[in-house]
């Protein structure tokens, strides 16, 4: 018993590490002190400020667009590499495709921005919108295909005999069989893809240019001026924003977990569920 | 079908090309090249025989050590109590939601923490050990790197700590282990490949975090990632800079030969072979 | 009788969520013998076994070994070992280092270590395996390997918690005569946990017939067999034809219709009873001299004898196992000697069965 106690302990001080600084950051969002040192009183005045920001607020959009767009073309592009990879016949060709794949996955972000930046400026490719978004669908394409390919692998070749041999076109069996079984692959590579993406820094940091910023590079150059309390609003509200993706995202999980487990019970009391 | 797949297979391939090899050659080639572009060994040579670059490189890969070995020592306890908790998938997302906040965010919070009259400051005074220099050093780089990194230090241990049979650990009793016989003859050895991923997740990306080095660091070059960004974007020299990322890349490649685990591989090769046949 | 080694007083398990998993469980191992825990999944037997072993606690009741109360043994002190179901070998070591790992724990010379891991492994019949991966061996060698890592601490109990469950049948089956013969050979006791009804009647000294978490009836195999103290019971084990009835008096029962002469008694008239009729008990003959006529439906070919499925004017199934077999669509008879014919009670607990039995067969 004292044993599950230290256990305890030691978990929730490790929390309480990890969150800290976060919260500390929430916490002087409200301040009327203007700095970080000593809370003088509530006020919502950093928040107004923040969301009257024009700059800012075109710079999220810009973001979000961004991460958007680089990770819609990523899917596509990375779960048809999935799937022509696990076409492959040759074993060695097959992992010849993954090593390369994973380059990118394992590589430093300044490496990556480094020689993006050359690569941009070799083939006369001006830096902006335009070059960041390469950059995010090419970092984004090797988490998708990681995670579309065991689905595909998973994939039994049986059930695409199946299909032909009750008279699916190839096209019918690619839409109506192949994709519905890797769309959970391809929805977390998507899913994946948009973090990677909203969560970047080094890397557009390298290939952006004068005219185009992320909110991270905003952050960046903001942080690098010292301490503004607009951008611990923003922190709080992006806080927020991924609390509630995170909490969402257990209530769903949980949902279709005792669905599932209500399911099988059923079943197994030979009772059908539609 | 086979033509029809191998051409919606073409964006991927030029993405291969474009992305993956050719960046590959670019960033070796830049290595190569003087601010002319004529073709020299001379950035090996500068950087081979200056005591700054070296000095700097072995002060990169101690500081990633560092992080690397302090992250690890918090986040193996970390991992193995989170896997004996109940609702486990709930603290695991605790876990990864610090992740979801942009670095340079938790960066930024411990600008205000460190702080010369900040909280920290604060209370060093109040329990009367007078406030300290604690921005801009060798520490406060430490602490924030470490404190970002620790979240992708606890999620491969983590997993390698499910996946381990419980079975196991109870033959271990059964046979007689204590505790902590079980733990270091049968627990550590069979998560280790979780550690050695962790390891990877965290090492290299220590050598290159320049935005902590810069905003928490002072400013100073003390990583390579710093120096590359450094000759990339303020001195505008590529060829010195490709020249620092050459030795990067290398650095990796030794890394992952060092950590990679030779049976998980076969392990992971194995569904591939089922799809095979 | 001789001493007990296990005795489990009261067990019941409850968990956090108030799922209760075993209820009063009462049993007394004895050395030296084979014994079966028999039951369908969910049942409640391996929780015994992990309770014996020291993995999980009682929520109320007593474990007791040698004469000594051992609920606060931690399992690495209790003189017991497992033969787990998917055999839990170490992955990250080769066979040697797994047979030897309870051994070095103990510090044990080397020389010594080396002997007794030699000796085991010829015991489980893989001798020269112990430089081999654990991933290089098959089902069968795995087993014996954790078979051998049990039996080289030489445990006064060996646990088994349905070790042949992932084997193939013909392996099975040779495993079942090996495990039977090494208890006898090396005189400990074998506690089997198994849902396969044939193997603890092939190889147990005594089977625990269990099923939601109690214990149903325990006893030797045949007894068990012969007579099952419940419709569960005998459902479960072996296959039988089970027909509501009535005893109209001592030695007499009636069912379809008919009485019948039986050798049951020490219950109340009319008292209503289910009675059974095991198929191998039911020979044929002429529709004119059978005790009861049935028409054959189907019949399958079980390679040692004919499995016939039949049904009476009644609709009521009769299984019947044959050595010839019969025409389909054909009324034939059946006879069956009064002792083939067994009555059991509604709801009657296993120790007023064995007492009612008691009273009946000494008069």
């Amino acid at each position: 018993m004292k044993k599950v106690k230290v256990s305890s302990i030691y978990l929730i001080l490790v929390f309480v590490l990890l969150y800290a600084p976060i919260f500390y950051l929430i916490f002087f969002s409200f301040n009327q002190g203007g700095d970080m040192n000593q809370f003088t009183g509530f006020t919502w005045e950093h928040y107004a400020t923040l969301f009257a920001d024009q700059r800012m607020i075109q710079i999220v959009l810009n973001t979000l667009l961004l991460a958007l767009l680089s990770s819609l073309v990523a899917t596509l592009v990375g779960t048809f590499g999935a799937l022509g990879i696990a076409a492959r016949k040759q074993k060695r060709l097959r992992s010849t495709f993954l090593t390369l794949n994973n380059v990118l996955m394992v590589s430093p972000d300044v490496i990556i921005g480094a020689s993006f930046l050359i690569l941009f400026t070799s083939l006369g490719i001006s830096l902006g919108f335009g070059s960041v978004l390469i950059s995010h669908i090419a970092f984004s394409i090797p988490i998708v295909v990681l995670l579309v390919l065991p689905k595909v692998n998973e994939l039994d070749p049986a059930l695409l005999n199946a299909a032909q041999d009750l008279g699916a076109t190839r096209w019918q069996t690619f839409s109506r069989v192949i994709v519905p079984f890797i769309t959970p692959g391809i929805f977390s590579g998507f899913f994946m893809a948009f973090t990677y993406s909203l969560d970047d820094f080094a890397v557009t940091f390298f290939v952006t240019g004068n005219g185009f910023a992320t909110l991270a590079v905003e952050i960046y150059s903001r942080a690098r001026q010292g301490i503004s309390l607009e951008i611990n609003a923003l922190s709080a509200v992006m806080f927020v924003f991924a609390l509630v993706l995170v909490v969402g995202y257990y209530f769903i999980d949980q949902y279709s977990r005792t669905r599932r487990q209500k399911r099988k019970n059923h079943q197994k009391a030979g009772v059908m569920i539609p | 079908m086979k033509k029809t797949r191998s051409f919606f297979m073409v964006p991927y391939l030029v993405w291969i090309a474009l992305f993956v090899i050719a960046p590959l050659i670019l960033i070796l080639y830049q290595s190569l090249t003087n601010n002319q572009g004529q073709f020299t060994l001379q950035n090996y040579v500068t950087y081979g025989t200056s005591w700054t670059y070296l000095k700097m490189t072995i002060n990169s890969f101690w500081y990633a050590l560092l992080i690397t070995a302090v992250t690890l020592l918090i986040s193996y306890p970390t991992a193995y109590f989170l896997s004996k908790t109940k609702r486990q998938q709930l603290w695991l997302l605790l876990i990864i939601l610090p992740t979801w906040i942009n670095l340079l965010l938790k960066a930024y919070a411990f600008i205000g923490l460190l702080s010369r009259s900040g909280t920290v400051n604060q209370f060093l005074t109040f329990i009367g050990v007078g406030p300290k220099q604690l921005l801009f050093t060798d520490f406060s780089f430490l602490l924030v790197a470490s404190y970002i990194e620790i979240p992708f230090m606890i999620l491969p241990i983590y997993n390698a700590i499910v996946q381990l049979d419980p079975a196991l650990i109870n033959a271990s009793r059964d046979l007689g282990a204590t505790n902590l016989q079980t733990f270091t003859k049968v627990v550590f050895p069979l998560t280790i490949s979780g550690v050695k991923a962790g390891i990877q997740a965290v090492f290299i990306p220590s050598l290159s975090l320049f935005m902590i080095t810069r905003l928490i660091g002072g400013n100073r070059v003390i990583t390579l990632g710093t120096a590359i960004e450094e000759h990339f974007l303020t001195t505008m020299n590529w060829g010195m800079g490709s020249t620092i990322g050459v030795v990067l890349i290398v650095m990796m490649f030794i890394m992952m030969a060092l950590t990679n685990d030779r049976k998980k591989k076969r392990q992971e090769v194995l569904p591939n072979e089922k799809s095979e046949g | 009788m001789e001493k007990p080694i296990i005795e489990l007083k009261q067990i019941t398990k409850r968990y956090d969520d108030g799922f209760t998993a075993l209820e009063n469980i009462n049993m007394t191992i004895e050395p030296g013998k084979f014994y079966s825990l028999l039951g369908p999944s969910g049942s409640g037997k391996t929780t015994i076994l992990r309770i014996i072993a020291g993995f999980t606690d009682a929520s109320e009741g007593e474990v007791w070994f040698e004469g000594k109360k051992i609920n606060a043994l931690p399992a690495n002190q209790r003189k017991v070992n497992t033969v787990f179901q998917n055999y839990a070998l170490f992955p990250h070591m080769d066979v040697f280092d797994n047979v030897a790992f309870g051994l070095t724990l103990k510090k044990m010379p080397k020389k010594e270590i080396r002997e007794r891991v030699v000796n085991a492994l010829k015991v489980v019949q893989l001798p020269g395996y112990a430089n081999r991966e654990i991933s290089e061996l098959s089902g069968g060698q795995q087993q014996r390997v954790a078979i051998a890592r049990a039996i080289v601490n030489e445990p006064k109990v060996l646990l088994l918690d349905e070790p042949l469950s992932a084997l193939d049948m013909k392996l099975r089956k040779d495993m079942q005569y090996e495990l039977r013969e090494l208890q006898q050979r090396l005189k400990i006791t074998f506690i089997f946990v198994t849902h396969d009804q044939e193997e603890a009647l092939a190889m147990s000294d005594e089977i625990f017939v269990m099923n939601d978490g109690k214990v149903l009836q325990s006893g030797t195999p045949v007894d068990i067999y012969d007579e099952p103290i419940n419709h569960f019971v005998a459902n479960f084990i072996g296959e039988s034809n089970i027909l509501p009835g009535k005893m109209v008096q001592d030695f007499e029962v009636q069912f379809v219709g008919k009485s019948f002469e039986c050798a049951d008694a020490g219950m109340r008239p009319n008292e209503k009873v289910e009675v059974v009729l095991r198929p191998e008990d039911l020979d044929i003959t002429t529709p004119e001299q059978g005790k009861l006529v049935v028409k054959v439906d189907t019949q399958l070919f079980r390679g040692d004898h004919f499995e016939i499925v039949a049904y009476d004017d009644d609709e009521n199934e009769w299984l019947i196992h044959s050595t010839n077999p019969v025409k389909d669509g054909k009324q034939i008879g059946l006879t069956f000697e009064p002792e083939d014919i067994h009555v059991m009670r509604f709801g009657e607990k296993e120790t007023d069965f064995d007492a009612r039995l008691e009273q009946y067969e000494e008069e």
